[in-house]
Order: C-alpha cells, then sequence, then structure tokens
C-alpha cells in the first residue's frame, strides 16, 4: 500500500501543478492583459476558471491528507520549520479564492470590481510564489530539528537562494500553463486567441530563464543539481525532454494546434516533476541529521492500508465526476425551460 | 500572550470563522434542493427565481467556506504539530474521507452552480442534492476526528519515558474513527447546522416580507422555517443524548457545564448562576433537584460526579464552559419554541395565514442570529470543556504547541483576515439583498 500512497501523492502534486497553477497563472496573466480588450480577457478567464476552479484546489487538499495520514512525521516537520511561508501560502489562498468568487458573485458590479481585481492578481503570484518556496525548502537539508535560534530554525530554511527561485520558476511556469490552455477557450475570437498566444511565448521565455535561474540557485545553496542531473540518467533524459517540448510548443502556438498544446504542457509538468522526484527519491525532507524518507517517516500499515484503500475508492467517485464536470462546462448552453406562473 | 494562548486563540477563531460556512454549506443546498424540486414539479416562476438567488448568496459562503477549511488544514500542523504527528496516522482516516466528500462537494457545486441550461432538470436537481449530501458527509467526517479528541480509542498509548517520547502503538484507524462519541456528537452537530442556517435564512426573508410582502419571500421564509423548525424540535433529543454519553465519557466536562462543584445524588439542574472556580460555588443560580442526575443518568436519584472529585490541573475553565453551555440551551429552547408553533401553524390550513402575520414574523426576525449563536457557544462546550487536554486524558494542549515563538503575529494576522472577511461577506450579503427584488420579478409582486 505504500507504493499506492506515494502514487497518489505524485498524482495529486502533479494534477494540482497543471489544474491549480493553470488557475493560479490566469490570475497571474491579468497582470499583462494589456490597454485593449481588457474586459472581453478578464471574461474568458472567468468563464474559463469560474466552474473549476474549487475543484482545482482540492489536490492540495489531497496532498495534504496523504502526508498526514501517510507521512505524519514529515507533516509535521514541515509545519514546524517552514510555518512562516505556509502561514503566507495560506493568506494567499484565502485572499484568492474569495476575491475571486467575490468579483463574480458581487451582485453591484461597480468600482469594488477593481478592488477584487488587485486582491486576485497579487494573491494569484504570491500563492504559487510561496508554494515554490515550501517545495524548494525540502531540498537544501536547511531544515534542522536540532536548530533552537529563532533564525536558523524558522527563517533560514527558506529564505535561502534555492527555495527564492523555485517560487519565482513556479510563477513563471504556472503562468506560461494558463496562457495555453487559455488560447483554447476563446473560440471564434482570433485577436484574444493570438493574444494569449503571445503572453504564452513570453511566459515560455520567462520559464526557461527562470528554469536557469534554480540551476543558479542550487549552485549557490550548494545543492548539486547540475551534477545530479548529470549523473543520473533518467533525470537528464527528462529534463532534456521537457526542453524539448517547447519547440514542440512553439509550433503549436503559431498553428493554433489546441490540443498539441495542452498535451504538450501537461508532459513537461509531468516530466520537471519526474526529474525532480528522480533526483529526490527517496527523500522527502533533506535535513542535516538524516533525511526523512518515504521509507523511515511513513505511517504504521494498518494506517496505509486504510489511507490507500480509502484514495482507491475515492478515486472511483471523483475521477468520473471530474471529467464530468470538465465535459459538462466544454458542451453548448440549452433553451432554458418555460416559467408557467 | 503567551505561544499557548495565541495558538489556541488562534485555533479558536479559525474554526469559529469555518464552522459557520461549514454549517451553511451543509445545510443550504437542501433548502435550495427543496425549491428546486418545486421549480420542476409546478414551473412557478417565483421557485426558480428562489433556486437562483440562494445560490448566487451560497456560492459566496462555499467559497469563503473552502478556502478557510483549507487553511484549517494547515493550521492543524502549523499550530499542533506535537498533536498531528501522533494523530495523523490515528485519526487520519474520517480526514481522507472529508477529502474526498470535500472533493466531491466542490465538482457537484460547479456543475451545479453553472449547470443550468447545460443539464437535464432531473440531473441538474440530483447535482444539487450531491452538494448537500457530500457537504453533510465531510462534517460528519471531520465531526469524528473531534468525537476521538474527547473520545479517544484505536490505540494504545505509551507514556514518554527519559529516552523515547510518548507515542502511540496497535493502531486501529477504524475504531478510532468510530469512537464512542461518533454518533452523538455527529447527529448533534449536523442538526445544529440545518436548525442555525434555516432559522437564520428564514428571519431575514420574514424581516423582507415584512417590509414588502412578495410570493418569493413567503415561499422563502416557509421553507427555511420548516427545516429549520423540525431540526430545533429534533435538537434537544440529540442534546440529550450526547449529554449522557459526557457523563459516561467526560464527567469532568459535563461538571463544568452544570458548574457541578460537590458530588452528589439527586443532583440539581442549575440554570443561570454565576460560578466562582476558587471557592467552588455558585451564586444566584436556580435549581432544579434531581433534574441533572435524571439528564445525566436517567434517574432522579443517580450520583453526578461533581469537579471537586477531580485532580485541580486537569478542571477546564468552568465559567466559560457554563456560559457558553447556558447560552447554547436558552438559544435552542427560544428556537424550538417558535419552530413548534410555526409547524403548528404551518400544518393546519386554516392557521397557516397567521404564519405570516407580524406577531410572529418579528419574533423569527429577531431570532435570526440564534442558531448560530447556540452553534458557537456548542462548539465552546466541546472544545473549552475537553481543556487542558488536547485528546483526553492522553496529551495535553501544552504539549501538542509548536515550538515556534511569536505566535501572537499569525494569530494577529488571521484575526484580521477573518475580520475583514467578515464584514466583506456581509457587506456582498446586504448587497445581494439589496438587489434581489430588481433582479427577480416574483420578489416584486405583491402578496
Amino acid at each position: 500500500m505504500l507504493f499506492v500512497v506515494i502514487a497518489f501523492l505524485g498524482v495529486s502534486l502533479f494534477l494540482y501543478c497543471l489544474l491549480g497553477g493553470a488557475d493560479f497563472g490566469a490570475g497571474v496573466l491579468e497582470l499583462f492583459l494589456g490597454k485593449s480588450r481588457q474586459e472581453a480577457q478578464r471574461k474568458i478567464i472567468d468563464k474559463a476558471m469560474g466552474p473549476v476552479w474549487e475543484a482545482n484546489h482540492m489536490w492540495l487538499i489531497l496532498m495534504v491528507v496523504i502526508l498526514f495520514m501517510g507521512f505524519p512525521a514529515v507533516y509535521t516537520r514541515v509545519s514546524v520549520n517552514l510555518h512562516i511561508p505556509l502561514t503566507a501560502m495560506l493568506v494567499g489562498i484565502i485572499a484568492r479564492g474569495c476575491s475571486f468568487t467575490f468579483r463574480h458573485y458581487d451582485a453591484v458590479k461597480g468600482r469594488s470590481q477593481r478592488a477584487y481585481t488587485a486582491f486576485f492578481v497579487f494573491s494569484s503570484v504570491w500563492t504559487p510564489f510561496c508554494l515554490g518556496v515550501v517545495m524548494g525548502a525540502l531540498v537544501p537539508g536547511g531544515i534542522d530539528p536540532a536548530a533552537r535560534d529563532y533564525a536558523s530554525a524558522y527563517v533560514s530554511p527558506w529564505l535561502r537562494p534555492f527555495p527564492l527561485a523555485l517560487g519565482l520558476f513556479t510563477v513563471c511556469l504556472f503562468t506560461f500553463i494558463a496562457a495555453v490552455y487559455l488560447v483554447g477557450e476563446c473560440p471564434g475570437d482570433d485577436g484574444l486567441r493570438r493574444s494569449f498566444a503571445r503572453k504564452a511565448r513570453w511566459a515560455s521565455v520567462a520559464s526557461i530563464v527562470s528554469g536557469w535561474i534554480v540551476f543558479a540557485g542550487a549552485h549557490a545553496d550548494g545543492v548539486p543539481l547540475l551534477a545530479e542531473f548529470l549523473g543520473f540518467g533518467w533525470a537528464f533524459a527528462f529534463m532534456t525532454a521537457a526542453t524539448a517540448c517547447f519547440g514542440v510548443l512553439w509550433v503549436a502556438l503559431y498553428r493554433d494546434w489546441i490540443w498539441t498544446a495542452r498535451v504538450m504542457v501537461g508532459a513537461q509538468v509531468a516530466l520537471i516533476l519526474a526529474g525532480w522526484f528522480q533526483v529526490q527519491h527517496p527523500v522527502l525532507v533533506r535535513m542535516p541529521a538524516g533525511d526523512l524518507t518515504f521509507f523511515n517517516a511513513h505511517a504504521p500499515a494498518a494506517t496505509l492500508n486504510q489511507l490507500g484503500g480509502a484514495l482507491l475508492v475515492g478515486s472511483v467517485f471523483i475521477l468520473p465526476a471530474l471529467l464530468w464536470l470538465f465535459l459538462v462546462f466544454k458542451s453548448e448552453e440549452g433553451e432554458e425551460k418555460p416559467v408557467v406562473g | 500572550m503567551s505561544d499557548l494562548l495565541a495558538a489556541r486563540a488562534q485555533m479558536a477563531l479559525s474554526l469559529g470563522f469555518h464552522i459557520i460556512f461549514a454549517a451553511i454549506g451543509m445545510a443550504m443546498p437542501f433548502l435550495m434542493a427543496i425549491s428546486h424540486y418545486r421549480w420542476i414539479r409546478t414551473g412557478r416562476r417565483v421557485y426558480l427565481d428562489l433556486t437562483k438567488a440562494w445560490s448566487r448568496g451560497v456560492a459566496i459562503f462555499f467559497a469563503t467556506g473552502a478556502v478557510s477549511g483549507t487553511a484549517l488544514s494547515f493550521e492543524l500542523g502549523l499550530l499542533w504539530p506535537g498533536f498531528m504527528e501522533h494523530a495523523g496516522a490515528v485519526i487520519g482516516m474520517p480526514f481522507s474521507w472529508e477529502g474526498t466528500a470535500f472533493f466531491i462537494e466542490a465538482i457537484a457545486l460547479g456543475l451545479f452552480l453553472y449547470g443550468w441550461n447545460r443539464l437535464k432538470p432531473w440531473t441538474h436537481w440530483a447535482v444539487g442534492l450531491v452538494v448537500g449530501i457530500s457537504g453533510v458527509l465531510s462534517g460528519v467526517f471531520v465531526v469524528c476526528a473531534n468525537a476521538w479528541m474527547n473520545s479517544p480509542a484505536g490505540f494504545d498509548w505509551v507514556a514518554a519515558t527519559a529516552s523515547t517520547p510518548g507515542h502511540a502503538i496497535n493502531i486501529d484507524p477504524f475504531r478510532a474513527m468510530f469512537n464512542d462519541a461518533w454518533k452523538a456528537q455527529t447527529l448533534h452537530m449536523t442538526i445544529s447546522a440545518f436548525e442555525a442556517t434555516g432559522f437564520a435564512v428564514a428571519g431575514i426573508h420574514a424581516l423582507l416580507f415584512l417590509r414588502r410582502p412578495s410570493p418569493f419571500h413567503r415561499e422563502a421564509f416557509t421553507i427555511a422555517l420548516a427545516v429549520g423548525a423540525i431540526a430545533a424540535i429534533a435538537q434537544p433529543l440529540s442534546g440529550d443524548l450526547l449529554a449522557k454519553g459526557t457523563a459516561e465519557r467526560q464527567p469532568i466536562k459535563l461538571a463544568a457545564m452544570e458548574s457541578h462543584f460537590e458530588t452528589s445524588a439527586r443532583a440539581p439542574l442549575l440554570i443561570g448562576g454565576i460560578p466562582d472556580e476558587k471557592t467552588g460555588t455558585v451564586r444566584y443560580g436556580l435549581e432544579i433537584p434531581g433534574a441533572l442526575s435524571y439528564l445525566a443518568h436517567g434517574d432522579f436519584n443517580a450520583e453526578v460526579k461533581g469537579l471537586n472529585d477531580f485532580p485541580r490541573e486537569n478542571w477546564p475553565p468552568v465559567a466559560p464552559v457554563h456560559y457558553a453551555f447556558q447560552i447554547m440551551v436558552g438559544c435552542g429552547m427560544i428556537l424550538a419554541g417558535i419552530g413548534a408553533l410555526g409547524l403548528f401553524l404551518l400544518a393546519f390550513k386554516r392557521w397557516r395565514p397567521l404564519l405570516y402575520h407580524r406577531r410572529y414574523l418579528v419574533p423569527c426576525v429577531l431570532a435570526t442570529p440564534l442558531g448560530f449563536i447556540a452553534l458557537e457557544a456548542g462548539w465552546t462546550v466541546t472544545e473549552v470543556g475537553r481543556q487542558p487536554w488536547i485528546i483526553y486524558g492522553v496529551m495535553r494542549t501544552a504539549e501538542a504547541v509548536t515550538p515556534m515563538p511569536g505566535l501572537v503575529v499569525p494569530f494577529l494576522l488571521f484575526s484580521a483576515v477573518y475580520v475583514f472577511l467578515t464584514g466583506v461577506v456581509t457587506w456582498l450579503l446586504w448587497r445581494h439583498i439589496a438587489t434581489v427584488e430588481e433582479k427577480y420579478p416574483s420578489a416584486r409582486e405583491g402578496a
């Protein structure tokens, strides 16, 4: 069952980065809507994300549940030492979900819309940045349970080059995912489609650049990322493939091959995570005095069996329902039922 | 402010905030399903308007509940890592089921809110019902975990020694989830969600109906009142079940609820009163002889344990628990009274017009917040009444708190966020209500 649980953790992380990422990225894109046709672009974003954003963020909850039930030692260690970035992320999650919903459901569409948008855009940048910082802090070994003073226990684990660089990369990558997704969400409007495709290309450049910053950050932090990537055959292959996807993507964006572009983005995210997994495995949290790994931090077998069972049974309900949700919103709207009295 | 106090305050604030949205998320879909059912069946405009108006208001509450719930799943670890380290493996099961239910709820909500004209009418209705069912289930699962904190089961605890910290062995997640308290607690919580939401919605529509009678507000008031009233009448029964269980499992909590200091047979039920923890006395209370013995053990002569039988360091704060319990019961009684009268008027066709009489509507308006006050007070009873334990009899709250100093900062941060959000949500609700007449024709016609 341990492997079932690990698989679900991986799949949840992947889907959160892809679906939740597209959702965050859409918020970031609102920063770059340009002068003309702002409203139309915002409408596209609203329409594409409105029905699905809550479901997209459930993958995060699933990850948290898997961690604290399956790997309680990891959950607690991370909660203690990364209190500050996690709290910062939570405030972002709250601000983002609320402002997005309030913007849509405020009965009066007046000046308050500007305030919601400001909160929404800011928290859309802030939250994935914090997420990246938290993920990055697991790698360089800055989390030290023995640390006693405030700075080394609660600040230096995350306030260092690698986590910060990964935060930046996360924001860029999510923006890229969103832009590619939105290209396919404006049927019949070539102007908007071209504008999202242009944003996607810029975001891909930003992702590549920030990807190199991650490698630089790793070097500065003493993480032998480059060496590890070059040393491990698979990780190197994954990264090369992920970079190669950019080439196909650019062509696809020029030619309007919407599904090719989407599949490529999904493949990229999967490859990046697979590469990361390959480098980290089996370590979850690197620590000076002994890492927490999949094999030394997991819960007892009875708990893992329950968790694995719950995940398997749950996915029987969740996955078809999710598919249905996505399909329904690709369908056309029908006629309204007539009113009798 | 000490770190422990700050952590407790932040947790209390976060839960106290979230519980309102969770309760609305549990009950409101059923109110909408009733109205939606009538729309499909009768094709009358008023039910369509009502379902749509409610769902727009509710979307705001759902989103706020979802994000504050997400925050809570992190805060458990951020504030109480000592608890989660051990509890995760034991009581994670209901959380994993809760995650599943919450997921289904989010999917179904997306389908419901945006499914008008895309789904077949009955499919759309069923999806709305799924929102409610999964909402209730996720509430039940979370309360199962809370019940375990009150009535720990499904593990053996190895006490800390000089070399090893305390830890759980022989873990049985199934027994942990279905502990002795789960039935009574989940029942009481679920009913309270319907009671609080039903009366709050009924009260708001009663006020609007008084201002300007319309079929819209009349139907809304009737549906919400009926749901709230049935819940309010059932609630004392589930409360009795829970009190009897508490007398068995946590006699000290019951003693604090009742400010019952000395163990005695034929123990009196205390109504009101100001307890003094130092002297172990109560001033100004009204006592009903034997009633506490009866409520706790079903026998007027049974012995009820008093606080003085327990070591002082295991006492919960007596006065807050006592006051909260009094407030909860008081609000519950008023609502049960209003509800019983309402159901009576509703049941007989010739009395029904009186339901919409000023004399009945005004008390309903005044009762708008009572259900939620009772809900918060009841939550205070169960949480503060469990102190100083986080896992009753096993782990103290002070042992579970994070070692990070300066917890007052996140507490103030979350306070600011939640105060601000409360303000915004209230304002949005007000704006929503203010535009109902303009948006929905059935809210304009005279009744």
